[in-house]
Protein backbone atom coordinates (compact mmCIF):
# COMPACT_ATOMS: atom_id res chain seq x y z
CA UNK A 1 0.00 0.00 0.00
CA UNK A 2 3.00 2.26 0.94
CA UNK A 3 4.67 1.44 -2.31
CA UNK A 4 1.05 2.54 -3.95
CA UNK A 5 1.35 5.91 -2.50
CA UNK A 6 5.07 6.53 -3.15
CA UNK A 7 4.56 5.28 -6.85
CA UNK A 8 1.65 7.87 -7.51
CA UNK A 9 3.36 10.51 -5.50
CA UNK A 10 6.66 10.05 -7.46
CA UNK A 11 4.37 10.19 -11.08
CA UNK A 12 2.74 13.24 -10.24
CA UNK A 13 5.98 15.45 -8.97
CA UNK A 14 7.66 14.05 -12.22
CA UNK A 15 4.80 15.21 -14.18
CA UNK A 16 4.67 18.29 -11.94
CA UNK A 17 8.52 19.33 -12.53
CA UNK A 18 7.37 18.32 -16.77
CA UNK A 19 5.16 21.03 -15.98
CA UNK A 20 7.53 23.44 -14.48
CA UNK A 21 10.33 22.31 -17.14
CA UNK A 22 7.85 23.26 -20.13
CA UNK A 23 7.01 26.63 -18.95
CA UNK A 24 10.69 27.64 -17.49
CA UNK A 25 12.09 26.51 -21.02
CA UNK A 26 9.55 28.24 -23.26
CA UNK A 27 11.96 31.11 -23.41
CA UNK A 28 14.63 29.39 -25.42
CA UNK A 29 12.24 28.80 -28.04
CA UNK A 30 10.34 31.55 -28.26
CA UNK A 31 11.32 35.22 -27.18
CA UNK A 32 13.32 35.99 -29.73
CA UNK A 33 10.60 35.50 -31.78
CA UNK A 34 8.43 38.21 -29.39
CA UNK A 35 10.43 40.38 -29.06
CA UNK A 36 11.22 40.80 -32.81
CA UNK A 37 7.52 40.50 -33.59
CA UNK A 38 8.19 37.52 -35.78
CA UNK A 39 5.06 35.94 -33.82
CA UNK A 40 2.44 37.49 -31.60
CA UNK A 41 3.08 36.26 -28.11
CA UNK A 42 0.37 33.54 -27.51
CA UNK A 43 0.51 32.45 -31.34
CA UNK A 44 4.18 32.05 -29.97
CA UNK A 45 3.71 30.07 -27.16
CA UNK A 46 0.84 28.23 -28.62
CA UNK A 47 3.15 26.67 -31.74
CA UNK A 48 5.79 25.91 -29.11
CA UNK A 49 3.17 24.39 -26.97
CA UNK A 50 1.93 21.80 -30.05
CA UNK A 51 5.84 21.20 -31.29
CA UNK A 52 6.79 20.32 -27.58
CA UNK A 53 3.69 17.97 -27.81
CA UNK A 54 4.61 16.51 -31.05
CA UNK A 55 8.30 16.02 -30.02
CA UNK A 56 7.57 14.53 -27.21
CA UNK A 57 6.59 11.62 -29.35
CA UNK A 58 9.40 11.15 -31.96
CA UNK A 59 11.72 9.43 -29.83
CA UNK A 60 10.96 7.59 -26.38
CA UNK A 61 14.41 6.12 -25.68
CA UNK A 62 14.57 6.34 -22.10
CA UNK A 63 17.00 4.15 -21.24
CA UNK A 64 19.58 6.77 -20.17
CA UNK A 65 17.88 7.20 -17.02
CA UNK A 66 17.89 10.64 -14.33
CA UNK A 67 21.38 11.22 -13.45
CA UNK A 68 22.49 7.93 -14.86
CA UNK A 69 26.52 7.53 -14.31
CA UNK A 70 26.76 10.76 -11.80
CA UNK A 71 25.35 8.58 -8.95
CA UNK A 72 25.68 5.08 -7.82
CA UNK A 73 22.81 3.80 -9.36
CA UNK A 74 22.28 1.10 -6.53
CA UNK A 75 21.27 4.41 -4.42
CA UNK A 76 18.29 5.64 -6.72
CA UNK A 77 14.94 4.40 -5.51
CA UNK A 78 11.47 6.23 -5.69
CA UNK A 79 12.18 8.60 -2.58
CA UNK A 80 15.28 9.61 -3.52
CA UNK A 81 14.36 10.25 -6.84
CA UNK A 82 10.72 12.02 -5.52
CA UNK A 83 13.48 13.97 -3.26
CA UNK A 84 15.64 14.65 -6.75
CA UNK A 85 12.62 16.13 -8.24
CA UNK A 86 11.78 18.38 -5.48
CA UNK A 87 15.20 19.82 -5.56
CA UNK A 88 14.43 20.60 -9.06
CA UNK A 89 10.90 22.05 -9.03
CA UNK A 90 11.92 24.84 -6.19
CA UNK A 91 14.92 25.54 -7.99
CA UNK A 92 12.70 25.85 -11.50
CA UNK A 93 10.26 28.25 -9.47
CA UNK A 94 12.85 30.11 -7.62
CA UNK A 95 14.63 31.25 -11.29
CA UNK A 96 11.10 31.55 -13.04
CA UNK A 97 10.24 34.28 -10.10
CA UNK A 98 13.67 35.92 -10.44
CA UNK A 99 13.26 36.05 -14.53
CA UNK A 100 16.21 34.23 -14.85
CA UNK A 101 16.85 31.16 -17.50
CA UNK A 102 18.71 28.34 -15.88
CA UNK A 103 18.95 24.38 -16.87
CA UNK A 104 15.73 22.41 -15.87
CA UNK A 105 18.19 19.29 -16.80
CA UNK A 106 21.05 20.54 -14.07
CA UNK A 107 18.15 21.13 -11.68
CA UNK A 108 16.88 17.94 -11.95
CA UNK A 109 20.52 16.19 -11.96
CA UNK A 110 21.94 18.51 -8.90
CA UNK A 111 18.47 17.16 -6.93
CA UNK A 112 19.21 13.65 -7.57
CA UNK A 113 22.61 13.91 -6.63
CA UNK A 114 21.65 16.11 -3.49
CA UNK A 115 18.98 13.14 -2.71
CA UNK A 116 21.56 10.37 -3.17
CA UNK A 117 24.10 11.74 -1.14
CA UNK A 118 22.12 12.16 1.93
CA UNK A 119 21.18 8.44 1.27
CA UNK A 120 24.48 7.22 0.57
CA UNK A 121 27.40 9.77 1.51
CA UNK A 122 29.78 11.00 -0.73
CA UNK A 123 30.65 7.77 -2.52
CA UNK A 124 27.08 7.67 -3.81
CA UNK A 125 28.32 10.97 -6.55
CA UNK A 126 30.60 9.74 -9.36
CA UNK A 127 32.82 12.91 -9.71
CA UNK A 128 34.02 11.96 -13.40
CA UNK A 129 30.72 11.50 -14.34
CA UNK A 130 29.36 14.88 -13.04
CA UNK A 131 32.33 16.69 -14.48
CA UNK A 132 32.05 15.15 -17.66
CA UNK A 133 27.75 15.54 -18.18
CA UNK A 134 27.36 18.48 -16.38
CA UNK A 135 30.18 20.67 -15.52
CA UNK A 136 32.18 20.96 -18.65
CA UNK A 137 28.94 20.97 -21.02
CA UNK A 138 27.82 24.06 -18.42
CA UNK A 139 30.97 25.83 -19.69
CA UNK A 140 31.42 24.76 -23.37
CA UNK A 141 28.02 25.23 -24.51
CA UNK A 142 27.47 29.00 -23.75
CA UNK A 143 31.42 30.07 -24.87
CA UNK A 144 30.63 27.99 -27.94
CA UNK A 145 27.14 29.27 -28.93
CA UNK A 146 28.00 32.90 -28.15
CA UNK A 147 31.26 32.66 -30.25
CA UNK A 148 29.33 31.32 -32.90
CA UNK A 149 26.38 33.87 -32.82
CA UNK A 150 28.75 36.77 -32.52
CA UNK A 151 30.17 35.76 -36.07
CA UNK A 152 27.26 35.17 -37.20
CA UNK A 153 25.46 38.33 -36.50
CA UNK A 154 28.81 39.97 -38.26
CA UNK A 155 28.71 38.30 -41.76
CA UNK A 156 24.82 38.77 -41.55
CA UNK A 157 25.22 42.58 -41.44
CA UNK A 158 27.98 42.53 -44.13
CA UNK A 159 25.49 40.66 -46.33
CA UNK A 160 22.25 42.48 -45.50
CA UNK A 161 23.53 45.61 -44.14
CA UNK A 162 22.93 47.86 -46.99
CA UNK A 163 19.35 46.75 -47.96
CA UNK A 164 16.55 48.66 -47.25
CA UNK A 165 15.53 47.48 -43.75
CA UNK A 166 11.39 46.41 -44.28
CA UNK A 167 12.25 43.56 -46.87
CA UNK A 168 15.30 42.30 -45.08
CA UNK A 169 13.29 42.32 -40.80
CA UNK A 170 10.40 40.47 -42.85
CA UNK A 171 12.83 38.21 -44.23
CA UNK A 172 14.62 37.28 -40.79
CA UNK A 173 11.26 37.29 -38.55
CA UNK A 174 9.98 34.28 -41.12
CA UNK A 175 13.43 32.74 -40.45
CA UNK A 176 12.78 33.25 -37.06
CA UNK A 177 9.65 31.07 -37.02
CA UNK A 178 11.33 28.22 -38.54
CA UNK A 179 14.11 28.26 -36.02
CA UNK A 180 11.42 28.51 -33.57
CA UNK A 181 9.73 25.80 -34.78
CA UNK A 182 12.95 23.33 -34.60
CA UNK A 183 14.22 24.62 -31.19
CA UNK A 184 10.94 23.34 -29.89
CA UNK A 185 10.70 20.38 -31.60
CA UNK A 186 14.08 19.74 -30.20
CA UNK A 187 13.17 20.42 -26.87
CA UNK A 188 10.29 18.55 -26.40
CA UNK A 189 11.97 15.45 -27.57
CA UNK A 190 14.94 15.85 -25.01
CA UNK A 191 13.03 17.08 -22.13
CA UNK A 192 9.98 14.83 -22.27
CA UNK A 193 11.55 12.32 -22.39
CA UNK A 194 13.46 13.07 -19.38
CA UNK A 195 9.82 12.71 -17.73
CA UNK A 196 9.16 9.65 -19.44
CA UNK A 197 12.31 8.28 -17.64
CA UNK A 198 11.75 8.95 -14.42
CA UNK A 199 8.24 7.68 -14.77
CA UNK A 200 9.72 4.31 -16.09
CA UNK A 201 12.50 4.30 -13.27
CA UNK A 202 9.68 4.43 -10.74
CA UNK A 203 7.03 2.01 -12.11
CA UNK A 204 10.42 -0.55 -12.71
CA UNK A 205 10.87 -0.23 -8.94
CA UNK A 206 7.78 -0.74 -7.91
CA UNK A 207 7.39 -3.89 -10.36
CA UNK A 208 5.14 -2.43 -13.21
CA UNK A 209 7.26 -2.54 -15.78
CA UNK A 210 10.17 -4.52 -16.62
CA UNK A 211 13.35 -3.16 -17.44
CA UNK A 212 14.48 -2.53 -20.44
CA UNK A 213 10.43 -2.33 -21.66
CA UNK A 214 9.35 0.91 -23.67
CA UNK A 215 7.62 3.21 -21.36
CA UNK A 216 3.37 2.71 -21.91
CA UNK A 217 1.70 4.91 -24.00
CA UNK A 218 -0.26 6.62 -20.78
CA UNK A 219 3.26 7.97 -19.45
CA UNK A 220 4.31 9.23 -22.98
CA UNK A 221 1.03 10.87 -23.56
CA UNK A 222 0.80 12.59 -20.23
CA UNK A 223 4.79 13.30 -19.92
CA UNK A 224 4.01 14.95 -23.64
CA UNK A 225 0.94 16.69 -22.11
CA UNK A 226 2.31 18.06 -19.13
CA UNK A 227 5.87 19.56 -20.70
CA UNK A 228 3.05 21.36 -23.54
CA UNK A 229 0.41 22.26 -20.32
CA UNK A 230 3.93 24.38 -18.79
CA UNK A 231 4.76 25.37 -22.74
CA UNK A 232 1.16 27.06 -23.21
CA UNK A 233 1.31 29.02 -20.10
CA UNK A 234 4.17 30.40 -20.77
CA UNK A 235 6.94 31.71 -18.45
CA UNK A 236 6.67 35.34 -19.18
CA UNK A 237 8.90 36.71 -16.75
CA UNK A 238 11.96 34.91 -18.57
CA UNK A 239 10.79 35.76 -21.84
CA UNK A 240 10.93 39.17 -21.03
CA UNK A 241 14.59 38.64 -19.78
CA UNK A 242 15.85 36.36 -23.18
CA UNK A 243 13.68 38.48 -25.32
CA UNK A 244 14.20 42.39 -24.82
CA UNK A 245 15.99 42.40 -20.96
CA UNK A 246 19.51 41.61 -21.87
CA UNK A 247 19.53 43.93 -25.10
CA UNK A 248 16.95 44.87 -27.78
CA UNK A 249 17.34 42.95 -30.20
CA UNK A 250 16.40 43.61 -33.96
CA UNK A 251 14.92 40.30 -35.88
CA UNK A 252 18.35 39.61 -37.60
CA UNK A 253 19.93 39.39 -34.33
CA UNK A 254 16.58 37.06 -33.04
CA UNK A 255 17.23 34.85 -35.91
CA UNK A 256 21.00 34.45 -35.73
CA UNK A 257 20.54 33.79 -31.86
CA UNK A 258 18.21 31.57 -31.98
CA UNK A 259 19.02 29.81 -35.11
CA UNK A 260 22.78 30.16 -34.08
CA UNK A 261 21.73 28.45 -30.44
CA UNK A 262 19.90 25.76 -32.33
CA UNK A 263 22.56 24.93 -34.80
CA UNK A 264 25.06 24.60 -31.55
CA UNK A 265 22.75 22.01 -29.78
CA UNK A 266 22.07 20.03 -32.91
CA UNK A 267 25.41 19.43 -33.76
CA UNK A 268 26.74 19.05 -30.00
CA UNK A 269 24.05 16.13 -30.29
CA UNK A 270 25.18 14.76 -33.25
CA UNK A 271 28.53 14.37 -32.15
CA UNK A 272 27.19 12.74 -28.91
CA UNK A 273 28.27 15.86 -26.39
CA UNK A 274 24.89 17.04 -25.18
CA UNK A 275 25.04 20.33 -23.69
CA UNK A 276 21.95 22.52 -22.14
CA UNK A 277 19.35 24.21 -24.31
CA UNK A 278 18.68 27.49 -21.68
CA UNK A 279 23.11 27.57 -21.74
CA UNK A 280 23.52 27.39 -25.51
CA UNK A 281 20.51 30.14 -26.83
CA UNK A 282 21.35 32.45 -23.78
CA UNK A 283 25.42 32.30 -24.90
CA UNK A 284 24.03 32.62 -28.17
CA UNK A 285 21.88 35.62 -27.22
CA UNK A 286 24.47 37.44 -25.42
CA UNK A 287 26.85 36.83 -28.82
CA UNK A 288 24.23 38.14 -31.35
CA UNK A 289 24.22 41.43 -28.89
CA UNK A 290 27.55 41.90 -28.02
CA UNK A 291 28.99 41.57 -31.41
CA UNK A 292 26.86 44.76 -32.75
CA UNK A 293 27.87 46.63 -29.58
CA UNK A 294 29.60 45.55 -26.70
CA UNK A 295 27.95 47.86 -24.61
CA UNK A 296 23.86 46.81 -25.75
CA UNK A 297 24.27 43.96 -23.38
CA UNK A 298 23.17 44.46 -20.15
CA UNK A 299 25.96 42.80 -18.51
CA UNK A 300 24.71 42.93 -15.28
CA UNK A 301 21.76 40.94 -15.86
CA UNK A 302 24.32 38.28 -17.78
CA UNK A 303 26.27 37.91 -14.65
CA UNK A 304 22.67 37.75 -12.36
CA UNK A 305 22.45 34.74 -15.03
CA UNK A 306 25.63 33.49 -14.74
CA UNK A 307 25.48 33.21 -11.15
CA UNK A 308 21.94 31.37 -11.36
CA UNK A 309 23.75 29.00 -13.56
CA UNK A 310 26.53 28.21 -11.02
CA UNK A 311 24.04 27.44 -7.81
CA UNK A 312 21.50 25.42 -10.09
CA UNK A 313 23.62 21.89 -9.12
CA UNK A 314 24.11 22.93 -5.43
CA UNK A 315 21.07 24.64 -4.99
CA UNK A 316 18.82 22.03 -5.89
CA UNK A 317 20.91 19.34 -4.68
CA UNK A 318 20.80 21.07 -1.41
CA UNK A 319 16.97 21.33 -1.70
CA UNK A 320 16.82 17.13 -2.69
CA UNK A 321 19.15 16.48 0.56
CA UNK A 322 16.81 18.04 2.45
CA UNK A 323 13.55 16.52 0.97
CA UNK A 324 15.66 13.36 1.40
CA UNK A 325 16.51 14.07 5.03
CA UNK A 326 12.62 15.04 5.42
CA UNK A 327 11.59 11.86 4.16
CA UNK A 328 13.53 9.63 6.29
CA UNK A 329 12.41 11.48 9.86
CA UNK A 330 9.25 9.47 8.87
CA UNK A 331 10.45 6.06 8.43
CA UNK A 332 10.61 4.22 4.86
CA UNK A 333 6.93 4.34 4.21
CA UNK A 334 4.76 6.92 2.16
CA UNK A 335 4.04 9.66 5.06
CA UNK A 336 7.22 11.50 4.82
CA UNK A 337 6.62 11.82 0.60
CA UNK A 338 2.94 12.62 1.32
CA UNK A 339 3.41 14.91 4.04
CA UNK A 340 6.20 17.14 1.73
CA UNK A 341 3.91 17.23 -1.11
CA UNK A 342 1.07 18.32 0.17
CA UNK A 343 2.77 21.10 2.26
CA UNK A 344 5.04 22.24 -0.50
CA UNK A 345 1.52 22.08 -2.83
CA UNK A 346 0.22 24.41 0.20
CA UNK A 347 3.31 26.72 0.12
CA UNK A 348 2.93 27.02 -3.87
CA UNK A 349 -0.20 27.79 -3.36
CA UNK A 350 0.10 30.80 -0.92
CA UNK A 351 3.00 32.09 -2.89
CA UNK A 352 0.81 32.56 -6.06
CA UNK A 353 -2.32 33.71 -4.38
CA UNK A 354 -0.51 36.39 -2.60
CA UNK A 355 1.01 37.39 -5.75
CA UNK A 356 -2.11 37.06 -8.03
CA UNK A 357 -3.51 39.63 -5.74
CA UNK A 358 -1.07 41.96 -6.10
CA UNK A 359 -1.15 41.99 -9.94
CA UNK A 360 -0.97 39.80 -13.46
CA UNK A 361 2.70 39.97 -13.59
CA UNK A 362 3.50 36.43 -13.02
CA UNK A 363 1.19 34.92 -15.80
CA UNK A 364 0.20 37.27 -18.45
CA UNK A 365 1.54 37.55 -21.45
CA UNK A 366 3.24 41.00 -22.93
CA UNK A 367 0.55 41.21 -25.18
CA UNK A 368 -2.32 41.26 -22.30
CA UNK A 369 -0.61 43.49 -20.30
CA UNK B 1 39.28 12.60 -14.21
CA UNK B 2 39.47 14.70 -17.57
CA UNK B 3 39.88 11.01 -18.76
CA UNK B 4 36.14 11.12 -18.53
CA UNK B 5 35.66 13.85 -20.78
CA UNK B 6 35.45 13.19 -24.06
CA UNK B 7 38.19 15.24 -25.53
CA UNK B 8 37.42 14.58 -29.07
CA UNK B 9 33.73 15.30 -29.67
CA UNK B 10 34.43 18.15 -27.39
CA UNK B 11 37.43 19.80 -29.93
CA UNK B 12 34.87 18.10 -33.01
CA UNK B 13 32.46 20.62 -31.54
CA UNK B 14 34.34 23.69 -31.02
CA UNK B 15 35.07 23.83 -34.59
CA UNK B 16 31.89 21.91 -35.85
CA UNK B 17 29.21 24.03 -34.00
CA UNK B 18 30.14 27.60 -35.29
CA UNK B 19 30.92 26.47 -38.84
CA UNK B 20 27.30 24.48 -38.22
CA UNK B 21 25.94 28.15 -37.31
CA UNK B 22 27.87 30.24 -40.09
CA UNK B 23 26.58 27.55 -42.65
CA UNK B 24 22.64 28.37 -41.68
CA UNK B 25 22.65 32.24 -40.94
CA UNK B 26 24.28 32.60 -44.48
CA UNK B 27 22.25 30.18 -46.42
CA UNK B 28 19.13 32.32 -44.80
CA UNK B 29 21.39 35.51 -45.43
CA UNK B 30 21.48 34.53 -49.20
CA UNK B 31 17.74 33.67 -49.04
CA UNK B 32 16.95 37.47 -47.91
CA UNK B 33 19.67 39.25 -49.88
CA UNK B 34 18.36 37.30 -53.06
CA UNK B 35 14.78 38.06 -52.88
CA UNK B 36 15.52 41.42 -52.01
CA UNK B 37 17.89 42.34 -54.57
CA UNK B 38 15.63 40.51 -57.13
CA UNK B 39 12.29 42.62 -56.61
CA UNK B 40 14.88 45.97 -56.39
CA UNK B 41 15.89 44.24 -59.87
CA UNK B 42 12.41 43.40 -61.32
CA UNK B 43 11.23 46.97 -60.58
CA UNK B 44 14.48 48.61 -62.36
CA UNK B 45 13.53 46.42 -65.23
CA UNK B 46 16.70 44.86 -65.11
CA UNK B 47 14.78 40.67 -65.60
CA UNK B 48 18.51 39.55 -66.12
CA UNK B 49 19.98 40.26 -62.77
CA UNK B 50 16.74 39.55 -61.16
CA UNK B 51 16.80 35.85 -62.25
CA UNK B 52 20.36 35.45 -60.99
CA UNK B 53 19.33 37.01 -57.77
CA UNK B 54 16.40 34.59 -57.95
CA UNK B 55 18.58 31.68 -58.36
CA UNK B 56 20.90 32.97 -55.33
CA UNK B 57 17.72 32.87 -53.32
CA UNK B 58 16.73 29.38 -54.15
CA UNK B 59 20.24 28.01 -53.35
CA UNK B 60 19.90 29.41 -50.24
CA UNK B 61 16.75 28.51 -49.55
CA UNK B 62 17.95 24.77 -50.23
CA UNK B 63 21.37 25.11 -48.03
CA UNK B 64 18.91 25.94 -45.24
CA UNK B 65 15.64 23.39 -45.81
CA UNK B 66 18.46 20.96 -45.76
CA UNK B 67 20.11 22.49 -42.37
CA UNK B 68 16.70 22.28 -41.14
CA UNK B 69 15.97 18.53 -42.77
CA UNK B 70 19.60 17.72 -40.94
CA UNK B 71 18.69 18.95 -38.06
CA UNK B 72 15.11 17.10 -37.93
CA UNK B 73 17.23 13.73 -38.41
CA UNK B 74 19.49 14.24 -36.09
CA UNK B 75 16.70 14.60 -33.55
CA UNK B 76 15.19 11.26 -34.60
CA UNK B 77 18.34 9.53 -34.84
CA UNK B 78 19.84 10.36 -31.12
CA UNK B 79 20.28 7.18 -28.47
Amino acid sequence: MDSDIILVIVVAAALVFDFTNGFHDTANAVASSISTRALAPRTAVTLAAILNFVGAFISIQVAATVAGGIVDAHLINTTVVFAGLIGAISWNLATWYYGLPSSSSHALIGGVVGAAFAAGGADAVITDGLLAKVIVPAVVAPIVAFAAAGAAILITYRMVGRLRPGPVNRGYRLGQIASASLLSLSHGTNDAQKTMGIIALALIAHGNLAPGDPPPTWVIVSAATAIALGTYSGGWRIIRTMGSRIFKMDPAQGFTAQTGGAAVLLTAAHLGFPLSTTHSITGAVLGAGAAKRLSAVRWGLAGNIVAAWILTLPAAAAVGALTYGLSRLFGNGALGPLLIAISLLGLVAAIFGQRLRRGPALTTSPADT
Amino acid sequence: MIAAINTDALLQLVWAAPLAVLAVTVSWGLVVNGVTRAAEARRDGRAGVAGAYAALAVAGGALFTAAVVFGLLVMISKD
